[in-house]
């Protein structure tokens, strides 16, 4: 049987594979021209659409806003730059990642899902504020400078290897790996767990009469959102070779709720087009202006006001209807 | 018992003076985000900007030759007509939605985002320093205290005193208590539920800018000035409980203190995690901070 939640799950899942088609050309154009800038930029609007993901599972999916995802972010980078100066491995740097996130999540999850509503949105904030600070401080992460000197690795699949210095190998392999964190999320949202963080949001209080238990299933999502966002952070030392606490700032979680919001909250795909956005949008104004933030504010207070389903919202409804009338015929 | 004495007057109350002054800063910035949540349940994430505009009004002025202490009467009298525009123009349009926690946030930090950057743009990135309005010192107890810094305490005060008499003394507190407690009763007694709003959310702004106007010849004017203040000032709220002006002072002295005495012992750099820790307990033990919120109980 298909419902509307898996209908909608569809349609977002068209509207990827859209968005893959486009990358896909995208990286084609580029290594025709022999281009290096664009294709990097590329793949930090893909990095930063990582995060905004792990951002919309809880926004749109728990009904929990998220002001500090950027601590995850940052926490996958700096894990990830730390294990690459000792040993350029891939799989090593993302292992680790992944394997610290679920411990932070898991204690960020505790303390955070203590709360609800707007406290959890400033807990969050205070917790990232926190580690900021801590990491901004701290002499042997590199204090205000960040890590330097992050080497260049060789992804190793065993078959092939894919070097992070090429920028449509890059890429094309940061493509795939957001569509992977994309495809598990989706997956996972779709199943009967999901459909329980679903009805969190919705009521919370009639979940547990319904003979589910709350607790667990919250702090499940707070994880996963933590380890997608240190999974998405675990790249960003690759490609641009350093860390800096910039990364844990407010100014990162802010973009990816920005991100989020325009894209349109609670679709997953939302994320992505609204990461490619916000980041043409600020090199095509920046090219104007450095004074981006000003256009960038506006539309989004604009996509607050006129647009609270983000540009999703317009687009994903007409396909969700084009699959109804398909699943009829 | 002698070494205890003069630890006291030259290592101790020094470094407690310069804690209250910032303290008196934090509650003045404090006061208008407070009163903003409890009487209209919105998390105003644009108020350190609204902070900074008071101070680059007072400033733009200031350089026209306006006295500095007619600017402390003007710039929040202009900022009132702004707060109840914005109130009206902007937050009424999403303040009835069913998430309306999130989307006031969402709107008001993008508000803040675009102040922030004309703020840059009007001004340029780089610190500006009006004159000190009171030049000369005092000895206190043996400690030296600018004359300029004694007047901030005191009038910071001063303006406690008269924003918690407005609202627990008078018919119009008493109104705005009543709209924050209960909305649709309030209305269908009499009270213009829409203008109270706005008129609400224009006090707390205007508050916010008299702090733009007071602090800035201590801190400097900055496009980001307000960022500084804002994370210390959600801070003092939350722990206070929002939605209290009682809160405010209280958590605005208390944390203050504790950051200026722990910079002490450890390095000063650390006094900002010891801040923030302290709100993330709070949020986790009592969320709704020491005092209850405004209009209830």
């Amino acid at each position: 049987m298909v419902d509307a939640l898996t209908r909608s799950m569809r349609a977002s899942h068209i509207l990827v594979a859209i968005l893959v088609v486009a990358s896909l050309i995208f990286a084609v154009i580029g290594v025709a021209n022999g281009d290096t800038f664009y294709l990097r930029l590329g793949t930090e609007a893909l990095i930063f659409a990582g995060l905004a993901l792990s951002v919309d599972i809880l926004l749109g999916y728990t009904g929990l806003l998220s002001l500090g995802q950027a601590l995850y972010f940052g926490l996958g980078a700096y894990v990830s730059a730390l294990v690459l100066m000792v040993t350029p491995s891939f799989w090593a740097a993302t292992g680790a990642a992944l394997g610290v996130a679920m411990v932070v999540g898991a204690v960020g999850g505790f303390i955070a899902n203590r709360v609800r509503g707007v406290y959890f949105a400033l807990i969050t904030f205070g917790m990232a504020q926190v580690a900021a600070k801590v990491v901004y401080n701290t002499r042997a992460l590199g204090a205000s400078d960040g890590l330097i000197g992050v080497p260049i690795i060789q992804i190793n699949f065993g078959f092939a290897a894919i070097s992070s210095a090429s920028p449509a190998g890059f890429f094309l392999f940061t493509l795939a790996f957001i569509v992977i964190l994309y495809a598990f999320a989706a997956y996972l949202l779709d199943t009967p767990f999901g459909r329980l963080l679903i009805a969190l949001k919705a009521n919370e209080r009639r979940v547990p009469f319904l003979g589910y238990d709350t607790v667990t299933p919250r702090l499940l999502a707070y994880m996963i959102a933590a380890v997608i966002a240190a999974l998405s952070g675990a790249l960003y030392p690759m490609l641009r070779g350093f860390v800096s606490p910039e990364l844990l700032f407010f100014s990162t979680s802010g973009n990816a709720v920005i991100t989020v919001v325009t894209g349109g909250v609670g679709t997953l795909v939302g994320a992505l087009y609204g990461g490619i956005l916000l980041t043409l949008l600020k090199s095509v104004v920046g090219s104007y202006t450095e004074h981006h933030l000003v256009v960038i504010g506006v539309l989004f207070m604009g996509a607050v006001i006129f647009l609270p389903r983000g540009l999703m919202g317009i687009v994903r409804p007409a396909i969700e209807r084009m699959l109804a009338r398909r699943m009829k015929s | 018992m002698s070494t205890a004495i003069e630890y006291f007057q030259f290592v101790l109350a020094p470094q407690m003076l310069i804690g209250l002054v910032l303290g008196v800063a934090v509650i003045l910035v404090a006061l208008g985000l407070t009163i903003i949540f409890g009487l209209l349940d919105v998390i105003n994430m644009s108020h350190g900007e609204f902070y900074a505009l008071g101070a680059f009004i007072a400033l733009a002025l200031g350089s026209i030759g306006l006295p500095f202490w007619l600017l402390v009467i003007l710039v929040p009298l202009l900022m009132l007509p702004v707060g109840y525009i914005v109130e009206r123009g902007l937050i009424q349009r999403v303040f009835h939605s069913s998430e309306r926690h999130v989307t006031t946030l969402l709107l008001t930090f993008g508000l803040g985002l675009v102040m922030e950057d004309a703020f840059r743009l009007v001004f340029g990135p780089n610190p500006l320093k009006p004159e000190t309005p009171i030049a000369g010192a005092i000895d206190v107890f043996g400690v030296f205290l600018p004359l300029y810094r004694l007047f901030l305490i005191v009038g910071g005060a001063v303006i406690v005193a008269l924003v918690a008499l407005v609202v627990y003394r008078t018919r119009l507190g008493a109104m705005v208590r009543a709209a924050a407690f209960d909305r649709d009763m309030a209305a269908s007694l009499g009270v213009p539920v829409q203008h109270v709003y706005a008129g609400a959310f224009a006090f707390g702004v205007a508050l916010a800018g008299l702090a733009g106007v007071l602090l800035a010849p201590i801190y400097s004017v900055f496009p980001t000035m307000g960022r500084d203040f804002i994370l210390m000032a959600f801070t003092v709220v939350i722990v206070g409980g929002m939605g209290s002006i009682a809160g405010v002072v209280v958590a605005g002295l208390l944390l203050t203190q504790v950051q200026a005495i722990s910079s002490l012992y450890i390095s000063p750099v650390w006094s900002d995690p010891i801040v923030f820790g302290i709100m993330v307990i709070m949020l986790m033990v009592r969320p709704q901070g020491l005092f209850g919120r405004l209009g209830h109980g």
